[in-house]
């Protein structure tokens, strides 16, 4: 059976944004969270509450939302872990990416990360969602500037965009 | 940012049920089981649960298992997320209240991660899936060194945030029986803003043959230290001809059923008031829908 002592170093992998990334944890006390943002130096998660209330430090783990603040890295070793520096692509940044500049639904940023990639699994499964259906999906992200319109607006125009680029 | 980091612990990752239960067993009080996480983690890291021992069960594959079987019910294992319960159509179409109670979680994330057991071992008063499967008679299978027992989740709660699980158990899945001819069922909760927990959560299931209620079941959560059935309002109705006049007395007698608090969600007076008002409205709700009337 797989177990791990605390402070005892394990070296363990994953595919963050589609590279290999091998870190050390030192024991298992680590949270997803902190292993990006210090380990891994990937700033773009954003950490609020920690505790699961606010939403901004989700990450996708295969695909799914995930709270970075509340997952034991350890337990997701091995796996694909999407975060918000892997949407642009070769510099030009995603359709949802470039709708929340545009609506202005972005202030001091701190949700920002977390709305986008909710807005990429409600959109990845449905190009088309209504207003209500956008409103649910982001029922665990809390914004404390932007309040909500434009960030409803942003997630309307990236459906636009994506549906005329085809994305 | 506050910077709370994670105390020591030691982390083990069973692939059977059997390890889970001596590790219990042997680590007791120390050890912590950890399903999604989502309220271990958080209270972990804010001291108010010291697990020196996380045992993680997300491993063990038969408990991400679900089945609906016309004959005997639906049954779900203890790793089976609030998602995936929350789009699954046999549900939503035999026990439509789980549903609803589960869909109106506004965390999408929390339902991802999160899983209905850990919500029920979680033994707090608030919670929103608790009463709906009481009312629906659901039983915890749980497994300890000793072998599996059942318990109905109604039976499940002694205190404030305390089960009746012992040393060495743990709770592998739910089923929950399939629904005779003639049944309704309703859920309601008031809440304070639409993130919050409850205030207040009640639940209903009737069976109703030839107009009388030849069985009745009623939930209430967020009304005392534990999530309960309201037996004595229960007892007001079963076996009798269905009226409005029973139903407003039952919802009067639930009132004594709960023992409610005042807090910074809402009152106990406010509480008990609801309880009567809640209570009469999932009756009237589940009585119509168990006649077949189409609730508008
Ligand atoms: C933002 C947010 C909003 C929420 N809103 C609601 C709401 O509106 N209504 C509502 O009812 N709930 C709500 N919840 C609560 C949520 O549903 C539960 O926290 C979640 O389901 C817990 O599941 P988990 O798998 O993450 O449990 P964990 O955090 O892994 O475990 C919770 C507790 O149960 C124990 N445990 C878990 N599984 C087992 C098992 N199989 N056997 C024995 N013990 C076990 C653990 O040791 C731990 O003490 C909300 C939570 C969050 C974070
Ligand atoms: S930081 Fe994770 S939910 Fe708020
Ligand atoms: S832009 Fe500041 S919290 Fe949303």
């Amino acid at each position: 059976m797989f177990r791990i002592e605390p402070k005892k170093s394990e070296v363990v992998s994953f595919i963050v944004n589609g590279q290999l990334k091998e870190v050390i944890l030192k024991g298992p006390n680590q949270t997803l969270a902190e292993v990006l943002r210090i380990k891994l130096d990937m700033t773009g998660t954003k950490e609020s509450c920690q505790c699961g209330e606010c939403g901004a430090c989700t990450v996708l783990v295969e695909g799914e939302p995930v709270l970075s603040c509340s997952t034991l890295a350890i337990a997701v070793r091995g796996k694909r872990i999407t975060t918000i520096e892997g949407l642009a692509e070769g510099g030009v940044l995603h359709p949802i990416q470039q709708a929340f500049i545009d609506s202005g639904a972005s202030q001091c940023g701190f949700c920002t990360p977390g709305m986008i990639l909710m807005a990429k699994v409600l959109l990845d499964e449905n190009p088309e969602p209504t207003e209500d259906q956008i409103k649910e999906h982001l029922g665990g992200n809390l914004c404390r500037c932007t309040g909500y319109v434009k960030i409803i607006e942003a997630v309307q125009l990236a459906a636009k965009t994506m549906k005329s680029v085809g994305a | 940012m506050s910077s709370l980091h994670l105390k020591d612990f030691v982390y083990f990752e069973p692939t059977t049920t059997a390890e889970v239960t001596s590790l219990l067993a042997e680590h007791g009080a120390k050890a912590r089981i950890m399903a999604g996480g989502i309220d271990l983690i958080p209270r972990m890291r804010a001291g108010s649960i010291k697990a020196e021992v996380v045992i993680n069960i997300q491993k063990i594959p038969e408990l991400s298992l679900f089945e609906y079987d016309p004959a005997k019910g639906f049954r779900f294992g203890a790793m089976v997320s609030l998602h995936t319960l929350d789009t699954c159509q046999e549900l939503k179409k035999h026990f439509p209240i789980i549903q609803k109670a589960i869909n109106q979680i506004t965390s999408v994330q929390s339902k991802y991660m999160g899983t209905a057991v850990g919500n029920v071992c979680l033994a707090t008063p608030a919670s929103d899936v608790s009463p709906v499967l009481m009312v629906h008679d659901a039983e915890l299978i749980i497994e300890g060194t000793q072998g599996v027992r059942t318990e109905k989740v109604a039976d499940f709660y002694t205190a404030y945030y305390k089960t009746t699980l012992q040393q060495g158990e743990f709770v592998t899945g739910v089923s929950i029986p399939k629904v005779a001819e003639g049944t309704g069922a309703a859920f309601y909760n008031k809440v304070r803003t639409h993130a919050d927990i409850a205030k207040i959560t009640v639940a209903a299931v009737v069976n109703v043959q030839d107009g009388v209620f030849q069985d009745a079941k009623i939930a209430l959560g967020a009304v005392a230290p534990v999530a309960l059935r309201a037996r004595s309002a229960e007892a007001v109705l079963q076996g009798q001809p269905i009226s409005e006049e029973l139903i407003q007395k039952a919802a009067e007698v639930a009132m004594n059923d709960g023992s409610p608090i005042s807090d910074f969600r809402s009152n106990k007076e406010y509480r008990l008031d609801m309880i009567r008002v809640l209570v009469g409205r999932a009756l009237n709700k589940a009585v119509n829908q168990a006649k077949g009337v189409q609730h508008v």
